[in-house]
């Protein structure tokens, strides 16, 4: 019987253990919300931000703002939570990314070049879609 | 509804849409944003973004399980991602251009036909053995899996390659200019089009659901609709539902699969055309 091949099984790892890795920070930061409530004090310029753009004052909006949470003491259980959203979001380029290499060191330069223009238009589409 | 029972709520009902988005290839928006919506009172932005979500954790959950068990094809998923992509990139150049209620509406009859040609393959459990496709040969568009309920590996060639990608960069153009999921439009593609055994169809959509979505996921990010209270339960329960949907997958037929599929397409079509009349469903 025919099993995956090389790449197939370095991609299902690549989401597998991106996925994992979402998964336990997701519950992680779910969990520390649940025993702590809300933060006592939140970064009072993204309060400001969210409130002026007509948006929840839990939501992130970027990773400088997730890093900031996450530096406090105790951290920001959401951000906790958000980084965990943001591997999630992240997992599948990652997949795509690590496609490309590995059809590159089978010399499979067809498929590596494909992945690779995948790779392309999706920051593409990213950065047009965020100057938007 | 006290906070826990919300979160419990809103797992289990991102169970079911991972089940459902597994086996059926899609990213179960179709379940969850009416439900959100309708039943749980959430903002229709917010309720997109844990949509957009769970598509992605429809992806990495299903598809990881999929690839190891070849019933998913990294290079049929690629090679058509380039359409869908690229179309999207289109599609949102295009947006404000074209009359998006005509497109709707012949979007809408062209769904609300495939489901009609659906319906008459409604038992084929594999495409017969078509004549080989240049393109297929040239870029490796085939593949073997092992098919438990039929106790052999089926072997499968993609046909009609250009229809595929094709039909393919249409729907990376609809989801450009009318921010919709395309799963159905993929599965679609490599089952009608392609005639990819079914279980392969949703399988690598599934695969491509994460990647294509992956672009969209940033920007909702950015805009500030994905909101951790509700993105992070019903990431967790897809995730779960989807590791689930693929171990019921595994043992279902293709013509059960085709049958699952065949009234979400149904629905689709008639969502779309009420769209173009004007109607928007939730």
């Amino acid at each position: 019987m025919s099993g995956p091949s090389a790449v197939e099984r370095v991609v299902a790892r690549a989401l597998l253990w991106g996925g994992l890795l979402s998964v336990s920070l997701m519950i992680g930061g779910l969990a520390v919300y649940a025993a702590h409530g809300q933060p006592e004090a939140r970064d009072v310029v993204r309060v400001l931000h969210n409130r002026q753009a007509g948006r929840a004052v839990d939501v992130f909006t970027s990773l400088s703002d997730v890093r900031r949470a996450l530096g406090r003491r105790p951290p920001d259980a959401l951000a906790i939570a958000t980084l965990g959203l943001v591997c999630l979001l992240a997992t599948p380029v990652a997949g795509v990314a690590l496609a490309s290499v590995s059809f590159w060191r089978q010399g499979d330069r067809q498929y590596a070049v494909i992945a690779a223009a995948v790779l392309t238009l999706l920051l593409a589409s990213l950065a047009l879609a965020g100057g938007a | 509804m006290s906070p826990l029972a919300f979160v419990a709520a809103l797992f289990a009902t991102s169970l079911v849409a991972g089940v459902a988005g597994a086996v059926l290839g899609l990213g179960g928006g179709i379940l969850l944003i009416p439900v959100l919506t309708l039943f749980y009172g959430v903002d229709l932005r917010y309720a997109m973004g844990a949509s957009i979500v769970s598509v992605i954790a429809t992806s990495s959950g299903a598809a990881a399980a999929y690839l190891r068990s070849s019933l998913s094809n990294v290079r049929i998923g690629l090679f058509l991602a380039l359409a869908t992509v690229s179309g999207a990139l289109v599609g949102a150049g295009l947006a404000g251009i074209v009359p998006v209620r005509a497109l709707q509406l012949l979007l809408g009859g062209a769904l609300g036909y495939s489901a009609f040609a659906t319906l008459r393959q409604l038992r084929v459990e594999l495409p017969e053995s078509t004549e080989a496709d240049p393109l297929a040969l040239r870029f490796g568009l085939e593949g073997t899996y092992y098919d438990a309920p039929l106790d052999r590996e089926v072997k499968y060639r993609a046909t009609r390659v250009r229809r595929g990608f094709a039909a393919m960069f249409g729907a990376g153009v609809l989801s450009g200019l009318l921010g919709i999921g395309s799963g159905a439009f993929k599965v679609l593609a490599m089952d009608y089009f392609m005639r990819l055994p079914m279980k392969v169809s949703t399988a690598t959509s599934n695969f491509m659901i994460g990647v294509t979505s992956a672009a969209t996921a940033g920007v909702y990010f950015a805009r500030g609709d994905i909101h951790p209270l509700l993105a992070t339960p019903v990431a967790v329960g897809v995730l779960a539902g989807a590791a689930l949907g693929t171990r019921l997958m595994a043992r279902l037929r293709n013509t059960t699969v085709r049958k699952a599929f065949l009234p979400v397409l149904a629905y689709l079509a008639g969502a779309m055309i009420l769209r173009g009349l004007g109607i928007v469903l939730p």
